[in-house]
């Protein structure tokens, strides 16, 4: 059964169009990630936003902008609609009157990797990929397992020797082959792209596919629908290759396109990195628009450990567009975070979901946010992923 | 003003690439393609900026940086350099700078960050 509106690839970066029916990576003229566009039309012609609400839970409902044709081909494992909690308690030690956050560790495999995987290796197998590879911080090398496991493909996985040990076990769990790599994920990127090339494997890393990003925006269309068709102040996200703020942005556009909004109102876009790896804080303070290769990264976030996106110009330039900034804090902050949200909360974030804490307290202090505004943080993972580190002696 | 950048690279698919890309903004590319070639051509030819692939056939990137900045052509101890690379190895960006690099750009390369970066040294012509 056809069940998406996909009409065809485009490329971020000059515009060139190519066909979804076949396999696609970046763009190979000016090598720029490439974005799915849909036919918005007929979709707003034939598709109540209300009836959405009432289809079956999870990230496919919202099928008819997602990219796989088949439904037959929808991997699902429980992803999407994630809770949008509120935070009563920081909210009264904050002096704020609407703090949420979205709470993206109920997700398959604990954290909203599965979102983007879902959607890339279910679009993989639709269009035959039998083996697929990635380079990973950890979670996603853990989703794209699950769901390569779930599809009945072959998985190969790099990554930093340094990645959680959850991680490690939960792909090797489910039949990926790992390899543990002496370095950065970025040195992990280059490892994954020359097996992809010498040996044909079908490389999923962040952006180098035009899918992954697809399953992530439809955390903007949650939020949308979460408040009554309205967009929240200020969206504060944490940063590594930026799929997120990237996909719920590219939401937005499509749900004003379609005149599912009520209002034209956008949310200030925050972008959270940590300060042992920030290349987009940098370039943002600098007006840039690309970052610069970050040397000597590190942090305790892991999934915050990118030295330079492969969409650094599309994550800067949404930065721009809604009014929003970047903000680095530090590994000490993102622990505090992280003890203060479970301890107050109930939520035991991942540390990247606790910077979003980190930074909104770093702008509290610094006037950029008013008290009343809707301000929602993103936890992206669960806490239970990263027990070696310092928080859990 | 002059407008030739060398770019030091064996892989023929990205040398079309860049070719392509640079030219198409009125500069002239010269084309080498392993490190000592780079290096031979970097000192008898007038070079405003050499983009460097850092894994090359022969010497790599990092000696051929070394060896541009060590060059008894003085021009090429300021002569920019740009590296790029697909960073398989720990620390290629680290190690591209210490050797006298003054950018690190990761491959795939990105066509309208070369131009940027390009043209923060080299004026468009």
């Amino acid at each position: 059964m056809t069940s998406s509106f996909l009409s065809h690839l485009e490329c971020s970066g000059c515009s060139e169009k190519f066909a979804h029916a076949e396999i696609q990576t970046f763009c190979p003229i000016c090598q720029s990630p490439l974005l799915c566009r849909y036919d918005l039309k007929p979709v707003s012609q034939s598709v109540d936003r209300n009836e959405i609400t009432h289809r079956k839970k999870g990230m496919w409902r919202w099928h008819e902008l997602l990219p796989v044709i088949n439904t037959e081909n929808q991997i699902f494992l429980g992803e999407g609609d994630t809770p949008l909690l509120s935070l009563p308690h920081l909210e009264k030690e904050l002096g704020l009157f609407n703090l949420l956050v979205k709470d993206e560790s109920s997700n398959p495999t604990g954290s909203f990797k599965a979102r983007g995987l879902a959607a890339a290796i279910s679009k993989a197998k639709e269009l035959g990929v039998e083996k697929v590879i990635i380079p990973t911080a950890g979670n996603a090398g853990g989703a794209m397992a699950a769901y390569a496991a779930r599809a009945g493909l072959r998985a190969y996985i790099f990554m930093p020797k340094d990645t959680p040990f959850a991680n490690i076990e939960e792909s090797r769990m489910a039949g990926a082959e790992v390899i543990l790599v002496d370095g950065l994920i970025s040195d992990a990127a280059g490892m994954a792209g020359i097996k992809a090339r010498e040996e044909g494997w079908f490389d999923v890393s962040t952006f180098k596919e035009p899918y992954r990003v697809e399953g992530k925006k439809v955390m903007g269309y949650e939020l949308a629908e979460s408040f009554d068709w309205q967009l929240p102040d200020v969206i504060i996200y944490p940063t590594g290759g930026g799929t997120g703020l990237v996909g719920m942005w590219k939401a937005f556009d499509e749900l004003e396109a379609l005149g599912w909004l009520e209002n034209k109102k956008r949310p200030r876009m925050v972008s959270v990195q940590a300060d042992g790896c920030a290349p987009v804080v940098k370039a943002f303070n600098q007006g840039a628009s690309f970052c610069d290769f970050w040397l000597n990264a590190h942090t305790i976030a892991s999934g915050l450990r990118v030295p330079k996106s492969f969409a650094d110009h599309i994550i800067l330039k949404d930065i721009y567009e809604s009014q929003g900034t970047a903000i680095a804090v530090s590994d000490e902050t993102i622990l505090e975070s992280q003890r203060q949200l479970a301890a107050m909360e109930g939520i035991f974030a991942a540390p990247e979901g606790a910077a979003t804490l980190a930074a909104l307290k770093e702008l509290i202090k610094q006037g950029w946010l008013q008290p009343e505004e809707r301000i929602v943080l993103f936890n992206t993972g669960s806490g239970l992923k990263y027990l070696e580190y310092p928080n859990q002696e | 003003m002059s407008n030739n950048i060398l770019y030091i690279e064996d892989n023929p698919d990205n040398m079309r690439l860049v070719q392509r890309a640079l030219e198409s903004r009125g500069y002239h590319l010269l084309q080498a393609k392993n490190g000592l070639l780079g290096v031979q051509m970097a000192e008898s030819e007038s070079v405003d900026l050499i983009l460097l692939d850092i894994n090359l056939p022969d010497i790599d990137g990092y000696e051929v940086a070394r060896r541009l900045r060590a060059s008894s052509k003085r021009q090429l101890a300021l002569t920019p350099i740009i590296a790029v690379t697909a960073n398989a190895l720990k620390g290629d960006a680290e190690k591209a700078l210490e050797a006298g690099c003054d950018v690190y750009m990761s491959k795939p390369i990105n066509i309208r960050e070369l131009w940027a970066r390009v043209e923060a040294f080299v004026p468009t012509p």
